[in-house]
């Protein structure tokens, strides 16, 4: 072989080097191993003066091929390529030995990671001879996004956006947009209404020139590349002409059939056959729900059709579909609340005045089924005391390992306006008080100061079998006060529950529509926890919101507008560079049998009906070498995963077995497997 | 060899329960709001874990807790980070029998103790008597009106007069000898 190959080794201070002996590693691969003509270790690679060490090697000793042995390339791949191709080489040429993931953290003895070490360089060097000079290629990002879902991130996103003088798609689901923060009464720790917040937001939406709202539809397919997205959505029929309905609300006031509102009221109140959730809805334009219109079950009524003004309603209405093409997505599709039957001990469903913490939102809520009044049940007496339970569903390995985030300050925010509305007496049983952003300790000790009770314990049970005095006829809190240590019974009127945040019930099947990850629990997975919380492994698609974990109006609000500057910034770009990484086929040796076809997880290979061949279309493909390995005729090649890279790294990595190199793999003694 | 410390020497007794280690316990109380038999325990569930994990050893063996343990399993069942905790008060019976260290004037250890001997002797239990062995123990009033609710029983023939015994009692023993360390008798 002719190249020339560079080999630089990191310490990463002492991530590596702590268990890799790097200076022996640099100099056996200088020595045994072919065509490389430098080999160094350096503290830390990734550094300026690391990358100079490489630009210069390239420069002075005139190298064609560079292997760097550091972290896993997810980490610095781009910096390496990037000094290559300053110092003029190809920087497709250059391939990264993940030392660090693959040797130094997971094995944990020194002289075996050494050994490791060689192996999985000598694999770099030997394929990396056989790269070839890839160039990615530009394709231009379409302005438009579309962005799913209509809550507070949702919203967010698509006004920033919007406000920008982009064009935005905002595709919900509901009658109307406002999300969850639509159903709450206060918002912690100012305590500021709701609704105050929220509507002018939501109006703006409506109002918007730039934003295309479209309430009531669902998001049926999605297919294209970054940049790049075509998108059918489905309007669901509203049975509602929106063009001629002006929003009076005569049609709701007339409907004569009323139902229980499980969505919007969570079950505590009712709307109309034709309803819109709520009175500052957006759009402001009812809907005809189906299953319960006396219409649509006997074929008379017609009251809201007599009734309209402008003629608006249309019996015959048909579901429709747009298509629309977008550059990028922004997922903000939200969390679902933990079903509180599940917990049989806590009595929801059994016993009455056991609240979720949705219901007792609502109930609080001026517009809401009690205009805000903090009652039982039965609708008119008042609680003389309550209790507020914690974690329920969360941190609680039978249901949700995580902890939910926002329960510890809805509960305080609870407490206030129990306390603040009546004489009521308020427990709140918690195992940890969680309230760790800014204002929230404050608010805690705002509680203190106002008298709610805190009990230190994960409540057992909620029960209404009364034994001891003053326990007839109240809902019995059974519950170990453990900075005590004493069980405590504490007869009360009402219990709260503090419902866990569930991913979308739906949230991988959306995830697979999108070709985005989820989390063991559901929750949309991000590209980087920490460095890169709203992008995702898929380019063009973004996340905000609660969709990615439990969280609280102010992060989601801030997710919402990160995503919204991370589309702006691919839309103003331009243009956005496609992998050079994919597949390709060889038309003289392609027989046409359409395996590959029907197997590409992206849609990315058709069939020439003309050559009768088939055809990758690079700018889909993602390089995931399903159908190289499918093809009978070994047509397909993937570039960068060729037959010869793979076989060449292999026998790298078994040098040792292989014999012909030299060194050897030292002898480790195994333990002996007990009898 | 490093002694191991009276949390690790709990943790290995618990090495084959199907539960989470103690270390993994969050304190949260479920087991001890949840106890029917609490009231009468001098520290709670929870509170015993947290000493076993703090190695209070002769704090934890004089404690009434897991004498006081009906192995309802309720705890086993609600308690959010999954321990066996009713396992564990097994475990501590077990441990504390063979230490011999017990608060002083309960029934449990004594019932525990002729209950393992009365099996080991015949492979079954025999109640008439596995009862007057630990009710001795207990008092005297106590034993004569247990004495008139089991001659009740055995004049229905709900009681056998005679003890059942096993066949191939010397296998059965040398089973148990695997499990339990035997003293010779």
């Amino acid at each position: 072989m002719t190249e020339k190959v560079g080999v630089y080794i990191c310490h990463c201070g002492s991530n590596i080097a702590g268990v890799v002996d790097v200076e022996e590693v640099a100099k056996w691969a200088g020595e045994n191993l072919e065509g490389v003509a430098v080999s160094r270790e350096y503290k830390f690679m990734c550094s300026s003066l690391g990358q100079e060490l490489i630009e210069d090697d390239i420069k002075n000793e005139g190298l064609t091929r560079v292997v760097v042995a550091a972290c896993s390339p997810h980490l610095h791949e781009r910096t390496f390529r990037r000094a290559c191709a300053n110092a003029g080489l190809n920087p497709y040429l250059c391939h990264m030995a993940s030392i660090r993931e693959q040797v130094s953290w997971v094995v944990e003895d020194n002289e075996v990671a050494t050994e490791k070490a060689k192996a999985m360089i000598a694999g770099a060097v030997n394929r990396v001879q056989l790269h070839e000079e890839l160039e990615p290629s530009l394709v231009p990002v379409n302005p438009n996004t579309l962005v799913v879902g209509g809550g507070i991130a949702g919203i967010q996103a698509s006004l920033e956006l919007a406000d920008a003088g982009y064009p935005v798609y905002l595709v919900e689901r509901e009658p109307s947009i406002g999300g969850h923060m639509a159903q709450f009464d206060k918002t912690f720790p100012t305590l500021d209404c709701a609704a105050c917040i929220l509507t002018p937001k939501m109006s703006d939406v409506g109002a918007h020139p730039n934003i295309n709202l479209l309430s009531y539809s669902e998001v049926e397919e999605v297919s294209g590349y970054v940049g790049n997205f075509s998108v059918r959505i489905k309007k669901k029929a509203k049975y509602v002409d929106e063009e001629l309905c002006t929003g009076c609300g005569i049609c709701i006031e007339k409907c004569p059939k009323k139902v229980i509102d499980d969505v919007f009221e969570a079950g505590m109140g009712y709307r109309k056959s034709i309803y819109r959730p709520f009175p500052q809805a957006v759009p402001n334009i009812p809907v005809i729900d189906t299953v319960s219109c006396t219409y649509f079950e006997t074929g008379k009524c017609k009251a809201c059709e007599i009734f309209c003004p402008t003629e608006a309603i249309d019996f015959e209405q048909q579901d429709s579909y747009l298509d629309i093409d977008v550059g990028n997505i922004i997922l903000a599709t939200g969390y679902d609340l933990f079903d509180c039957k599940t917990i049989p001990q806590y009595g929801y469903g059994r016993l009455a005045n056991v609240f979720t913490s949705l219901e007792f939102e609502r109930m609080c809520n001026a517009s809401g089924p009690t205009e805000g009044k903090i009652v039982l049940r039965d609708g008119v007496t008042e609680p003389e005391s309550v209790a507020i339970i914690h974690c329920v569903g969360s941190r609680d390995e039978n249901y949700n390992r995580y902890c939910s985030a926002i329960c510890c300050m809805s509960s305080l925010k609870f407490g206030h306006l129990v306390v603040e509305k009546t004489d009521a007496e308020v427990f709140s049983c918690y195992i940890d008080m969680r309230t760790n952003q800014k204002g929230y300790e404050e608010f805690y000790e705002r509680l203190l100061e106002e008298g709610m009770n805190f009990v230190r314990g994960k409540v057992a049970e909620v029960t209404d079998a009364f034994r001891l005095p003053g326990e007839e006829g109240k809902l019995i809190v059974q519950v170990e006060d453990t900075l005590l240590g004493i069980q405590r019974r504490i007869p009360v009127d009402m219990v709260i529950l503090m419902a866990a945040l569930e991913p979308r019930a739906d949230a991988r099947e959306v995830g697979l529509q999108f070709g985005i990850a989820c989390s063991m629990e559901g929750w949309f997975t991000e590209r980087h926890p920490k460095l890169d919380p709203v992008a995702t492994m898929t380019d063009g698609i973004f996340i905000a919101g609660a969709a990615q974990g439990p969280k609280d109006i102010p992060a989601v609000v801030a997710q919402g507008a990160a995503a919204a500057a991370r589309v702006q910034g691919m839309i103003t770009k331009g243009t956005v560079e496609i992998e050079p990484v994919v597949a390709t086929i060889t038309e003289e040796m392609c027989s046409g049998c359409r395996i590959c076809n029907t197997l590409c997880p992206f849609n990315a290979i058709e069939y020439l009906e003309d050559k009768e061949v088939s055809y990758i279309n690079t700018a889909l493909c993602k390089g995931c070498g399903t159908c190289v390995a499918a093809c009978p005729a070994q047509a397909i090649s993937g570039a960068h995963y060729s037959n010869e890279q793979i076989f060449a790294e292999i026998e790298g990595l078994l040098y040792d077995v292989i014999s012909g190199n030299g060194a050897k793999a030292p002898q480790v003694e195994q333990e002996p497997v007990p009898a | 060899m490093v002694k191991p410390s009276f949390s690790d020497e709990i943790a290995n007794l618990l090495h084959a329960s199907h539960g989470n280690p103690l270390i993994t316990c969050i304190q949260c109380g479920t087991c001890s709001g949840t106890c029917p038999a609490v009231d009468y325990m001098d520290h709670t569930p929870r509170r015993i874990i947290g000493m076993i994990r703090a190695n209070l050893k002769d704090e934890v063996l004089n404690s009434n807790t897991f004498w006081y343990c009906a192995s309802c399993y309720h705890c086993t069942v609600r308690c959010p980070a999954q321990i066996d905790i009713a396992e564990t008060m097994y475990a501590l019976k077990r441990y504390s029998i063979w230490k011999r260290v017990h608060q002083e004037g309960l029934v449990g250890p004594t019932f525990s103790e002729t209950f393992v001997k009365t099996i080991l002797r015949s492979g079954r239990s025999f109640e008439p008597i596995l009862a007057t062995s630990y009710l001795f123990s207990a008092g005297v009033r106590e034993l004569i009106q247990e004495g008139v609710t089991a001659t009740k029983m055995m004049l229905k023939g709900r009681l056998p007069m005679l003890p059942p015994r096993i066949k191939r009692l010397d296998n059965f023993k040398r089973m148990v000898s695997r499990v339990i360390p035997l003293e010779a008798e």
